[in-house]
């Protein structure tokens, strides 16, 4: 008798609490009507005829998971796509923004220290990364075992079918894939030369680096700059996705062109872009003639950048509105 | 996977379906598992008591059976099985679909 208690005891542990009693009681009775079957009563029967039985039945664990309803995975078939699209979509959008900001964030703090806000920016991301995989994850943990179906949340992907579900043939881009990854380095070289020490702190100076930038520049200016290289960089990846000047993206392109121009206007306009102390540095035995002439000189130059880069937007959202009348009209 | 467990996977997957229906259709009158267990053996269906009994639990969850722990003859108690209204109605369906498929089986089998 022991070796059938032992025996469904051991299903029993592997059963849900609700479901555990009446099992254990007709695998009980089963074993009986085995018994009986060869003649033996339960009561009775010699220990050889017990383990031949229970022997017959099988490892008690299996026999509980043919039983149990409960899912031996975290999560199914029935979830598995979405929560692989929604963990891709979600990290893939939050990391670099994270990134930007964490990075921003500690750079303004300690303005030079490249490598500290870059660190800062990466142990941001890997920790910030982890929670997002963490939470997501037991959400669909969650949805999968609460019973839910994906159609409950209207992604149903048994959704009647037609042929408008077809995606469209690979169509021409407008937008090359070369263009916006070249966009990007320039960009990223750009970005570098304004906040990497080498280039911020050209000269070194009798206390230590000289930035290039006007050191007031730090309190609203630089990080509105990196704001909107952020949503520039932003705009280059839904680009290279996109393909096409749609009307959304066309959109998106003259607004933060307009907003670029309008920031490098008041720029150049309201503020001091080069430190003076860089400027007397870089001119450091020079007459006071020659200091005016680089100062003016400096002025310039900074003036004749600025234009040249207000005509690049215009030209690069012109050419985006026009590319975008004809997509519109199928040419 | 070498041949022979190919085609006792096969197997398995073409009984998993036909066994609800074998069970069904047998439990018009009432009985416990291991009878059952005797009567489909008795025409040619073997399967294991670790199959059945799970089976006859799951039917009864999603309707198809009802159950009852019964004294019969004076024997010990046991819980009896037998078909339910939605489980006729279901039965009625599935046996239809089974003549139809069988005859297409037969023909293209032949």
């Amino acid at each position: 008798m022991n070796l059938i208690d032992r025996y469904v005891a051991e299903v029993g542990r592997h059963l849900p609490e609700k479901d555990r009693a009446d099992i254990e009681a007709e695998i009980r009775s089963l074993i009986e009507d085995m018994l009986e079957e060869r003649g033996q009563s339960a009561k009775s029967a010699d220990e050889k005829s017990i383990a031949e039985t229970l022997e017959e039945l099988g490892d008690p664990k299996l026999l509980a998971y043919k039983y149990s309803p409960v899912k031996r995975y975290l999560i199914g078939p029935d979830w598995f796509d979405l929560y692989l699209t929604t963990l891709k979509r979600v990290l893939f959008t939050a990391l670099p923004i994270v990134a930007m900001i964490a990075f921003v964030v500690a750079f303004s703090i300690a303005p030079l220290d490249f490598g500290n806000a870059a660190g800062d920016a990466f142990s941001r991301v890997i920790n910030i990364g982890i929670g997002i995989l963490f939470w997501v994850t037991v959400g669909f943990i969650i949805a999968e075992h609460a019973g839910a179906k994906p159609e409950e949340l209207g992604v149903s992907k048994i959704k009647a079918w037609t042929v408008a579900h077809l995606p469209k043939l690979p169509a021409k881009r407008q937008i090359g894939a070369s263009e916006v990854l070249t966009n990007i380095v320039f960009l990223t070289i750009f970005l570098a030369w304004v906040v990497l020490p080498p280039f911020t702190a050209w000269l070194r100076g009798d206390e230590g680096f000289v930035q290039v930038f006007h050191p007031n520049l730090w309190n609203v200016w630089l990080p509105i700059f990196f704001v909107i290289a952020v949503l520039t960089l932003i705009l280059e990846l839904f680009k290279l996705k996109i393909g096409n000047w749609t009307p959304s993206l066309t959109a998106s392109n003259v607004i933060l062109c307009i907003g670029s121009i309008v920031y490098i206007i008041a720029l150049v306009t309201t503020q001091k872009v080069f430190n003076p102390v860089f400027l007397e540095t870089l001119t450091q035995n020079a007459s006071a003639e020659e200091l005016s002439k680089i100062t003016s000189w400096a002025a310039w130059s900074v003036n004749l950048s600025a234009a040249i880069m207000v005509g690049i937007y215009i030209w690069d959202m012109a050419d985006s509105v026009i590319k975008s009348r004809r997509l519109a009209q199928g040419k | 996977m070498d041949n022979d467990e190919l085609v006792q996977n096969m197997l398995l997957e073409l009984r998993r379906g036909v066994l609800s229906l074998a069970v069904l259709s047998q439990l018009g009158k009432e009985q416990y598992g291991y009878s059952l267990l005797k009567a489909l053996a008795d025409q040619g269906m073997e399967i294991d008591q670790s199959t059945l009994y799970p089976l006859l639990r799951r039917l009864e969850a999603q309707g198809l059976l009802q159950s009852d722990w019964r004294i019969v003859d004076e024997a010990r108690p046991r819980r009896y099985y037998v078909i339910s209204a939605q489980g006729k109605a279901a039965l009625a369906k599935l046996k239809k679909e089974w003549s139809a498929m069988a005859a297409t089986m037969t023909k293209m089998l032949s």
